[in-house]
């Protein structure tokens, strides 16, 4: 059986893939996609958990899955109004670059 | 019991004023007002008169049991309205509410030509005779210390009533600050009672041994009666918070009428009077009380001797006549205490009785020579003795009214001012021989008293003769005033004439007046009543006596050889020493000028550094606050970019160093 901390540093990874795509990206799309990435780096450290819930503790626990089911709902909500804001901002701005969209500061 | 209905005596004048406040104008009948004030303070004297028929037989509310209501209360604290009523309330009930009523219908031919005015006039005086009776009738200092102030403020109204006038302006401004530096001293003394006492009601601490058994050592103790006293200083006008009653006189006339006799001098002594219980606690207080009011005296008079503004006369006369209320009251205290020790004696409230009697008199023969000078001013339209003289030709009524008021003051039997003065001085003269410590004080005080009494009769038959003897000197067509000013001053001076015979009628003033102590100053210093036709035969047996009738009169004497006679010209004093003496008592002992010095350097410099560091520390240090939040709140919003990008950068970046603390800090592992 593969060990537990090969999963946890699979979902590192992932998660910091996510956060430099988030942090370097211009295009909006590119970093609606990068938190989806984070989202899931979060879901396989929930499902993990949830798989080796009997080492861990002595018995099983689905909750890291449901957990992971809620966390994969709430994300497909947050795309949908990801994707409808980027669509405004275009009509508004014909753009999308993250870097060119400031009005929300001082 | 018509007692039981005392406490609506203030509140009618206080109706009055509320009316003539807010009522529309048409509704004001006739002279601003007038008749609702005249109703109403009437009202008020006819109540004023039941209750002391009341008093007269022997009913008083005094004590724990007399109606009261509380006002609010804090922990033990509990502050009470209540109405207090003995011998001493019943006096001044009688002084505030004949002389206040006499005021106001003075007033009506008095101020006849103020036009719009005058509305304002009705209802600061109604509002001056309310607060006064409520401060005689207060059952606690806190009551009485509201009303206390309530007849500064009144008084600081009309004084300033011509406030066109920049002289009258500033001589209410006077007023006003002269008697808060007696206020604030009267307010500490009060604190300290209630720190140690623990109350400030009249029923606890008149107790007998009230202050020494609340654990005040007896400099404390002294210290708070002196400090109560230093309101009475600033109050009644007592050295050397004096120098405000004479510019006091830039109000109207009715007004310093109603001051000097009835409301507001009157207060302090009020308060000294009602505060006997505690004060033949503490002997130094009451000597310290006796030689103020001895210094006073003196000082008052001599300062009467050059004033040429017939009011300025009469307001020095008032302060010294206070004078002899304070060495009167202060004196037959500490005959008190050294009694107490003793054992009996007779005549143990003479004192006291003799100040409260000699305030009585004063208050008719003060309003009646105030009315008489208004009517004078009037008459002429100048405050100037040098302008008038001859008028008793044109106004025979105002002379001889003021002729009457004139004697009474200077002690001429048998007008009223006789008796209380003479008892004054023989008081004072039974201190010295009772006084032990303080005996040789009170010889001194005693001399004082009795030239006092030479100068009263010399400046008030000088000012008598110079107004209404001789050549007239203005071109001024002096006529009798309107009936309305003479009939109050035919009352005051028939009152003023049989004032007096109050001391031997019944069982005597000073019996009456020794009930109202020897009820509260505790039953082992039962004050003796005293058979009033015993002490008339003592009062013509004793030299003393005779020593103040005859400087009297010879200061009558004098007054009339240089000044009706012409045997000796003034003006032959005004070089040498004898001038300079005039220029100081004219100049008041520079006591005014070293006030306005003290002020003008000493205070405003202070009041300079003051806004100066209020400008820039205090000033300074709020507006740089702002300042640097200002600019740093300019600065930091620079951070808030806009860039999504930045933000997140700032999650991660702080996400990552939490981690990094966890892992350092908390877990302890790398």
């Amino acid at each position: 059986m593969i060990p537990m901390i090969d999963w946890l540093i699979f979902s590192s990874l992932l998660m910091a893939v996510g956060a430099y795509g988030v942090l370097t990206a211009r295009n909006g799309i590119l970093v609606l996609m990068s938190i989806e990435v984070m989202l899931n780096a979060a879901n396989v450290s929930l499902v993990t958990f949830s798989a080796y819930s009997t080492e861990l503790h002595g018995y099983p626990d689905a909750m890291g899955q449901i957990f992971a089911l809620a966390s994969m709902t709430v994300a497909a909500a947050e795309v949908a109004i990801g994707l409808a804001i980027f669509l405004v901002l275009y009509k508004r701005h014909d753009s999308i670059d993250v870097t060119k969209i400031n009005i929300l500061r001082w | 019991m018509m007692i039981d209905y005392a406490w609506l005596i203030p509140v009618f004048p206080i109706i009055g004023f509320l009316i003539i406040s807010l009522v529309p104008k048409k509704w004001l009948i006739w002279e601003g007002g007038a008749p609702y004030i005249i109703g109403m303070s009437t009202a008020s004297f006819v109540l004023s008169i039941l209750v002391i028929i009341d008093v007269l037989n022997g009913h008083t509310l005094t004590g724990p049991d007399s109606p009261r209501m509380t006002w609010l209360s804090a922990g033990s604290f509990e502050l009470t309205f209540g109405i207090w009523i003995d011998q001493l309330t019943a006096v001044m009930l009688l002084v505030v509410s004949l002389v206040g009523t006499l005021v106001v219908i003075y007033s009506v031919g008095y101020m006849h030509g103020e036009g719009e005015t005058k509305r304002r006039y009705y209802a600061e005086i109604a509002l001056f005779i309310g607060v006064m009776f409520g401060l005689v009738l207060a059952d606690n200092f806190v009551e009485m210390f509201i009303f206390w102030e309530l007849v500064g403020l009144c008084s600081y109204l009309l004084i300033g009533f011509w406030k066109h006038k920049p002289s009258a302006a500033s001589a209410a401004k006077r007023a006003f600050i002269v008697t808060r530096v007696g206020d604030i001293m009267l307010l500490s003394g009060l604190i300290i009672l209630l720190r140690y006492v623990g109350t400030l009601d009249f029923s606890e601490l008149f107790a007998e041994g009230s202050l020494e058994g609340s654990g005040m050592s007896s400099g404390m103790a002294t210290l708070s009666m002196i400090l109560l006293f230093g309101g009475a200083i600033g109050k009644s006008a007592q050295f050397p918070l004096h120098e405000w009653l004479p510019d006091a006189m830039e109000g109207p006339t009715t007004v310093s009428a109603l001051i000097h006799a009835a409301t507001m001098v009157k207060a302090g002594v009020y308060l000294v009077a009602r505060s006997y219980p505690m004060l033949v606690q503490t002997p130094d207080a009451l000597a310290f009380i006796a030689i103020i009011g001895g210094i006073t005296a003196l000082i008052a008079a001599t300062n009467a001797l050059v004033a040429v503004d017939i009011k300025r006369v009469l307001a020095y006369s008032t302060i010294s006549q206070l004078g002899y209320m304070m060495l009167a009251l202060g004196a037959g205290g500490l005959i008190i205490t050294g009694l107490m020790h003793d054992g009996g004696h007779d005549g143990l409230g003479a004192g006291y009785s003799s100040g409260i009697f000699h305030m009585m008199n004063h208050a008719f023969f003060k309003a009646l020579l105030f009315l008489a000078a208004g009517s004078v001013i009037h008459a002429v339209g100048t405050n100037d003795m040098l302008k008038m003289g001859g008028l008793g030709k044109t106004m025979k009524i105002t002379s001889i009214t003021m002729l009457i008021g004139s004697l009474s003051i200077a002690g001429i039997p048998p007008f009223s001012g006789f008796w209380s003065k003479d008892e004054v001085l023989a008081s004072t003269f039974h201190a010295f021989e009772d006084a032990g410590s303080y005996s040789t004080v009170f010889l001194i005080l005693w001399i004082m008293g009795v030239a006092t009494a030479f100068m009263t009769a010399f400046y008030m038959f000088r000012m008598w003769f110079m107004t209404f003897t001789g050549k007239q000197r203005s071109d001024a067509h002096a006529h009798e005033s309107p009936v309305s000013m003479t009939v109050p001053l035919m009352i005051l001076a028939s009152l003023a004439a049989v004032s007096g015979f109050a001391f031997f009628i019944g069982r005597g003033f000073f019996s009456f007046m020794s009930d109202s102590i020897s009820s509260t100053i505790g039953s082992s210093v039962a004050v003796e009543a005293i058979h009033p036709l015993e002490s008339l035969g003592e009062i013509f047996t004793s030299p003393l006596t005779y020593a103040s009738l005859i400087v009297s009169a010879v200061g009558l004497f004098t007054a009339y050889s240089i000044y009706y006679k012409g045997a000796f010209s003034v003006s032959r004093l005004a070089s040498g020493v004898t001038g300079k003496l005039q220029k100081l008592l004219a100049e008041r002992y520079y006591i005014s000028w070293f006030y306005d010095a003290f002020a003008y350097n000493i205070i405003y410099g202070i009041s300079l550094v003051a806004d100066i560091f209020d400008r820039y520390v205090i000033d300074g240090a709020i507006n740089g606050m702002a300042w640097l939040s200002s600019k740093s709140g300019a600065f930091i919003r620079r951070s808030q970019t806009g860039q999504v990008q930045n933000y997140v950068a700032a999650i991660v970046i702080g996400g990552c160093l939490l981690l990094l603390f966890l892992i350092v800090f908390e877990w302890g592992e790398w």
